[in-house]
């Protein structure tokens, strides 16, 4: 097994680009592995974009999907939270994941949802532009990050899974919700 | 609901019937305590106190709970000798007595976080032992007689135990957690039902002269009859008597006072109003802090009030009285009150505001700068706990006040909502964002005419009933990032204790009965905000938190 070489430090601004940067390093590894390995274990993923990029989160931790309602904004709330909205009865606060990963706050449109969430048996909703589908991944397929270069805007990305054509930025939900605000340099 | 395994709900059974018996064992052997050390050797009580004692050893015998078991039984042992020897009462046996009964209560209120010290509870019956042991002089030595350890006898003796009130009146034990979730019921229902008169109206508008219309009138105006009785009656389905708090300061106020070396009489009065669990459950905690203060702090030692012309003995006056749709709970000491000087100069230090006259100046107490450890031993004393007591008063949405007179003592008096839950308010909006201002902290509202509110030093301030006070922006102080935006058309008036101030926005929306949701933690902690609810048309409006934004720095 080849040890892909370490991957550049990436500035907040290109996350994208340190994605294709270490599935494409891992991708030669990878290829060579599959020839050789039996069935592996699934990863079940419910994929979504946010501009044109498509990330992953794992399917146990969704409660459900639901159509953005009224969001009320809540004073003082920390930079990353959209507000709260109403889910059957129930208060549920809306992350922006958008500027979370430094991009620019949501415009919500007709195919934004709010993807409900429970982590760490707290339950938040993750305003995302669409949710595409439910997916199904060999593990073999996703390539975490090492260590080493999570840092700024890539800490909330726990790997890359690559799938036919597609690069599926899979996302660490709880440094994201949990972890303290960092500054998160946005794109000037 | 998460069903807890079988042990746990015996235990929390064990719990409920057996704290309230030991609470009152242990206010008996300190009413027993101050009757004997005043020279009155009745002991009538006492036989019915062991008879309790027993039942709290069976129970805990059931329940395989040794060091409760072992407790009970040497304070069965001393009360057996108190009943047949008139020289075995006296205090050093009363303080036995309320140290046994005292551990009791402990052991039996942690017993379901954590297996009660089997040390502590050997020490104190290796304690009975000795002092036992000794014969009292003049003792007619009558020896302990020796316990029935049956187990018959031990069921037999708790279905007498049991309160008559039980049977006769065909009591049954529900699971609090059950009441919380029929309220949540209830909430969304109410929420549903406050959507109605809007459609009605939009119907009404629309179809105005059919007769179907007033019909739907009169069905509205009863649901929401019916939905008010609901409420009071789901209400009153959660009430207890605070005496269940009161409780448990008999015995803390006495320790405290003995290891403080001064004489102190705790007093309670109105134990019978009746508060929501919810909020009893919180006020311990403010109300300890207060008292400890009190005994530490603010009473002074016998030999200096006897010096003042006091009694040597203080007294502490713990009472509650229902207000209309309040309770009010005061905290009495006759005590030295507070040092206003030492006050006004901490405050300074601080750079706090000091003007107001000497009331504005003891309120200044709860702020918690002035609770710093330097501070507890130099503001005559009141220090570490009150701002953080007043914090949870506020946090209730009840409010706390302070009066004092020097050498004449000093009064905390709490205000406190009847219920958590449900929450009368004012629905304003600014800025095309609505939001509830609870009833209890509105004074009034006031429609701005040209020349109502003035700009000093970039600040808000009107005259209201005779006095200047800050009016501060409502988009600014919540952040509503509106550019421009009209004049706004009222201001609310404020208040939380002695604190007032203006607050502007655009349209009085109405009143509504909110039901009180509680924020994630996600959304860090605003000061300005204190909950949220969910208005009829779904919409969610966060709920003011009057006593933040009267203490937010003034914003233009």
């Amino acid at each position: 097994m080849t040890t892909p070489a370490r991957a550049a430090r990436p500035s907040g601004a290109n996350l994208f680009d340190f994605a294709d940067q270490i599935a494409a390093q891992a991708q030669a590894a990878q290829s060579l592995a599959q020839a050789t390995e039996p069935a592996v274990a699934q990863l079940q993923l419910i994929a979504f974009r946010l501009d044109a990029e498509e990330f992953g989160l794992p399917l146990a931790t969704v409660r459900e999907v639901i159509r953005v309602g009224d969001i009320t904004r809540v004073p003082q709330a920390p930079e990353h939270i959209r507000g709260v909205t109403n889910l059957r009865g129930r208060i549920l606060s809306v992350v922006e994941i958008r500027t979370r990963l430094g991009l620019n706050a949501a415009v919500p449109g007709p195919r934004s949802r709010i993807i409900v969430v429970e982590v760490q048996h707290r339950v938040v909703g993750l305003l995302v532009d669409s949710v595409s589908q439910v997916l199904k991944i060999g593990v073999d397929r996703v390539i975490p990050a090492p260590d080493e270069v999570r840092s700024e805007a890539s800490d909330h990305i726990s790997g890359v899974a690559h799938l036919d054509q597609r690069l599926i930025i899979l996302l660490d939900l709880e440094r994201m919700l949990f972890a303290p605000n960092r500054a998160v340099p946005s794109p000037s | 609901m998460d069903s807890g395994n079988a042990f746990g709900d015996l235990t929390q059974d064990y719990i409920a019937e057996c704290l309230p018996l030991a609470e009152a064992v242990t206010d008996a052997f300190l009413q027993l305590e101050r009757r004997w050390r005043e020279g009155d050797a009745e002991a009538d009580s006492v036989v019915e106190l062991k008879r309790t004692l027993h039942t709290l050893k069976g129970n805990s015998a059931m329940m395989g709970l040794r060091p409760m078991q072992i407790v009970a039984h040497a304070l069965e042992d001393v009360c057996a000798r108190v009943v047949a020897d008139v020289a075995a009462r006296k205090p050093e046996i009363a303080a036995l007595l309320i140290e046994g009964a005292g551990l009791l209560v402990d052991q039996i209120r942690g017993a379901a976080e954590s297996p009660a010290d089997p040390v502590r509870a050997e020490g104190f019956v290796a304690r009975v032992a000795a002092a036992l042991a000794v014969p009292t002089p003049g003792s007619r030595d009558v020896p302990p007689a020796p316990e029935p350890a049956d187990r018959a006898g031990l069921r037999l003796e708790r279905r007498r135990s049991e309160r008559p009130a039980d049977a006769a009146g065909g009591m049954i034990r529900v699971d609090f957690r059950r009441l919380d979730a029929l309220l949540e019921i209830f909430g969304e229902a109410m929420i549903e039902q406050s959507a109605l008169p809007e459609v009605y109206r939009r119907l009404a508008a629309r179809c105005g002269s059919c007769p179907e219309i007033g019909e739907l009138d009169r069905v509205v105006v009863a649901l929401r009859a019916t939905m008010k009785r609901l409420e009071s009656a789901l209400m009153d389905t959660r009430l207890l008597p605070i005496a269940t708090v009161f409780a448990r300061f008999n015995r803390l106020v006495r320790d405290l006072a003995q290891a403080e070396r001064k004489q102190i009489r705790l007093v309670t009065e109105g134990g019978e109003t009746l508060l929501d669990k919810a909020i009893l459950d919180r006020i311990g905690e403010p109300l300890l802090h207060l008292l400890t203060n009190a005994v530490i702090h603010g009473v002074e030692s016998a030999e200096e009030r006897l010096r003042q012309g006091k009694p040597p003995e203080a007294t502490l006056m713990l009472s509650a009285a229902a207000l209309s749709d309040r309770v009010m709970v005061t905290v009495v000491d006759d005590g030295r009150g507070l040092d206003t000087e030492r006050i006004l100069a901490q405050a300074r230090a601080l750079d706090l505001d000091v003007g107001g006259g000497a009331d504005a100046a003891h309120g200044l107490i709860f702020q918690p700068g002035l609770s710093t450890a330097e501070s507890v031993s130099h503001v005559a004393g009141r220090g570490i706990g009150l701002a953080a007591a007043a914090a949870a008063i506020h946090a209730l949405g009840g409010s706390i006040e302070v009066r004092s007179r020097p050498s004449r003592g000093v009064v905390f008096t709490l205000t406190l909502p009847l219920t958590l839950a449900i929450l009368r308010s004012l629905i304003v909006e600014v800025d095309q964002e609505r939001y509830a201002v609870p009833l209890s902290h509105v004074a009034e509202t006031v429609r701005v005419e040209p020349n109502t509110v003035h700009a000093i030093d970039g600040r808000g301030v009107a005259m209201w009933r005779g006095s200047a006070i800050n009016v501060a922006d409502g988009g600014a102080l919540l952040g509503t990032g509106a550019t421009h935006s009209a004049p706004r058309n009222y201001f609310v008036v404020l208040f939380s204790g002695p604190r007032r101030r203006g607050l502007l926005v655009d349209r009085l929306v109405g009143h509504q009965d909110v039901v009180v949701k509680s924020l994630d933690p996600s959304l860090g902690r605003p000061d300005v905000v204190s909950g949220a609810t969910i208005l009829g048309d779904g919409r969610v409006a966060c709920i003011l938190d009057a006593t933040g934004i009267v203490a937010q720095r003034e914003v233009a």
